[in-house]
């Protein structure tokens, strides 16, 4: 039996499907969608079989009522997708990282205007970060830059909050991996991987570069060595590790994180004896030898 | 094809992602298109009004919604979520679009919808492509043709762009198709090579 989207064939007959209403329609689609998994595609259509079958008379509607019930089942698709938590995440991520580079970029702009006002203000011998140097531009008396400044100190604080968020959801989405190596960098490495079930088909050898594309294209294309980590390297057992041992730690923990993913997607529950022993082949490849 | 004071236009209602207007015409920009590219460097392939496309990577729908001006129907699979919102949007302006959510590595996902076809188009960032040109050239209809925009770098980033259009070109003769170029899409677009097949019988 063959089966289009307008009926099926078998031999010389045709059963017309018994519905032209394109929602209906679309539900059958996404029937035979299901039907050809596992198949690979026979004989594709003639759109006369529609007309021969009855069920449509011209041309013109064949195509619009196609149409409609296509559009249907592709927006029936994408509201699937919008609900899906791992693709806020991964959003939320992004407007972090952002904010950060966005608040930092302020930040020195807002210190170079101070540097105009104040002919003695040198940075030769102190750490200005964000919130100094915010402090310190109070100090300059010009109202705007103040204003400016109170605009940074704001961004920075919605920082704090959606980092909390982060970290909350990252909780529940990735219960493994956030058990491993902390909500935010979990977070970071499924925002590398683009979705869930992305990160959980990645091989850990992947994992443990995420992130480090540049270095990883320098060295498929002209040889040079191999990034060792890539946003696993924010994780601390993996930037404080011994020199020697951070490769090491890397590779076990990606392995273990490649698993967590798959824990995090396949099954969404926190496994306690998986945890226990991946956390210490962690701890074991950073200490020792 | 319709050209106006040697810019590639197409006819139909503008406005879809804010193209220049030429006298009443929507300019097709080689530098947003590789289909647009294909025919600024002397590509030949004349779209008419009662062709049938199937376009493979549809994307945001920019490419297609000008070869829907051209043509009587195209079927335009994508399989990414976001880019589908913009293809929806531009296909509920246009009743000769048939927008199909799928991958175009699966043609039996969308066997039971797509008719026999005048020409497939692929423009998907795969690996694979010489075999979704294969795999997707069942929908052919007699006398019809594939035209690939191979992405070399898709295929292969460490190996020389003219090394991976040179297999591909190949691979496709393998599995039966008389193949036309490649065409490098340079300086419009780096790395990709348009591949005119046609069935051999």
């Amino acid at each position: 039996m063959l089966r289009y989207w307008f009926g099926d064939l078998t031999g010389g007959s045709c059963i017309p499907f018994q519905s032209r209403d394109p929602e209906t329609i679309a539900r059958r689609l996404d029937q035979l969608r299901r039907e050809a998994a596992g198949t690979t595609a026979g004989i594709p259509l003639r759109w006369e079989m529609a007309h021969d079958c009855g069920f449509i008379g011209s041309r013109g509607e064949y195509l619009q009522i196609l149409r409609d019930a296509c559009a249907i089942h592709a927006e029936a698709h994408l509201a699937e997708e919008a609900g899906r938590p791992d693709r806020e995440l991964v959003q939320m991520v992004r407007m972090l990282d952002q904010v950060d580079e966005s608040a930092n970029l302020l930040t020195e702009r807002a210190l170079e205007w101070y540097a105009a006002l104040d002919p003695a203000f040198t940075r030769k011998y102190r750490r200005i970060r964000g919130p100094q140097a915010v402090s310190l531009v109070r100090e300059s008396g010009n109202p705007l830059l103040l204003e400016m400044a109170a605009g940074i100190d704001r961004l920075v604080g919605m920082r704090v909050s959606l980092a909390e968020e982060i970290h909350a959801r990252a909780a529940t989405l990735l219960p493994n991996s956030s058990a491993l190596v902390g909500g935010l960098v979990a977070a970071r490495l499924l925002s590398a991987a683009g979705d869930l079930p992305g990160l959980a088909r990645m091989p850990s050898s992947a994992i443990q570069v995420l992130g480090a594309r540049a270095a990883l294209f320098s060295h498929l294309r002209t040889g040079t060595p191999p990034p060792k980590h890539g946003i696993i390297y924010q994780h601390q057992r993996v930037h404080r590790a011994r020199r020697a041992a951070r490769g090491r730690v890397a590779r076990v923990l990606a392995a273990k994180l490649a698993i967590a993913a798959r824990i995090d997607w396949y099954r969404g529950q926190p496994d306690p004896a998986f945890l226990a022993s991946s956390q210490e082949a962690v701890d074991r490849a950073g200490g020792g030898r | 094809m319709i050209w106006v004071d040697g810019s590639l236009v197409s006819p139909g209602e503008g406005g879809v992602y804010g193209e220049r207007m030429i006298r009443g015409m929507r300019a097709w920009d080689p530098h947003r298109s590789k289909m647009a590219a294909f025919y600024y460097l002397g590509g030949v392939l004349e779209l008419g009004p009662s062709m049938r496309v199937l376009y493979l990577g549809a994307a945001h729908g920019t490419t297609v919604s000008h070869v829907a001006d051209y043509v009587e129907v195209v079927y335009a699979v994508e399989n990414a979520p976001r880019p589908m919102r913009d293809l929806l949007a531009v296909a509920q302006r246009r009743s000769n679009i048939i927008p199909i959510m799928a991958d175009a590595t699966r043609p039996q996902d969308y066997l039971p919808v797509v008719e026999m076809v005048d020409l497939v188009y692929i423009d998907v960032a795969h690996p694979a492509q010489v075999q979704v040109a294969a795999d997707n050239s069942i929908f052919l209809a007699p006398g019809g043709a594939v035209l690939l925009m191979l992405k070399t770098r898709s295929i292969d980033v460490r190996r020389a762009p003219e090394e991976v259009a040179a297999e591909s070109r190949a691979g496709l003769e393998a599995r039966g198709f008389a193949v036309g170029g490649p065409r490098w899409l340079s300086p419009y677009h780096q790395d990709h090579a348009a591949l005119l097949c046609t069935r051999l019988k």
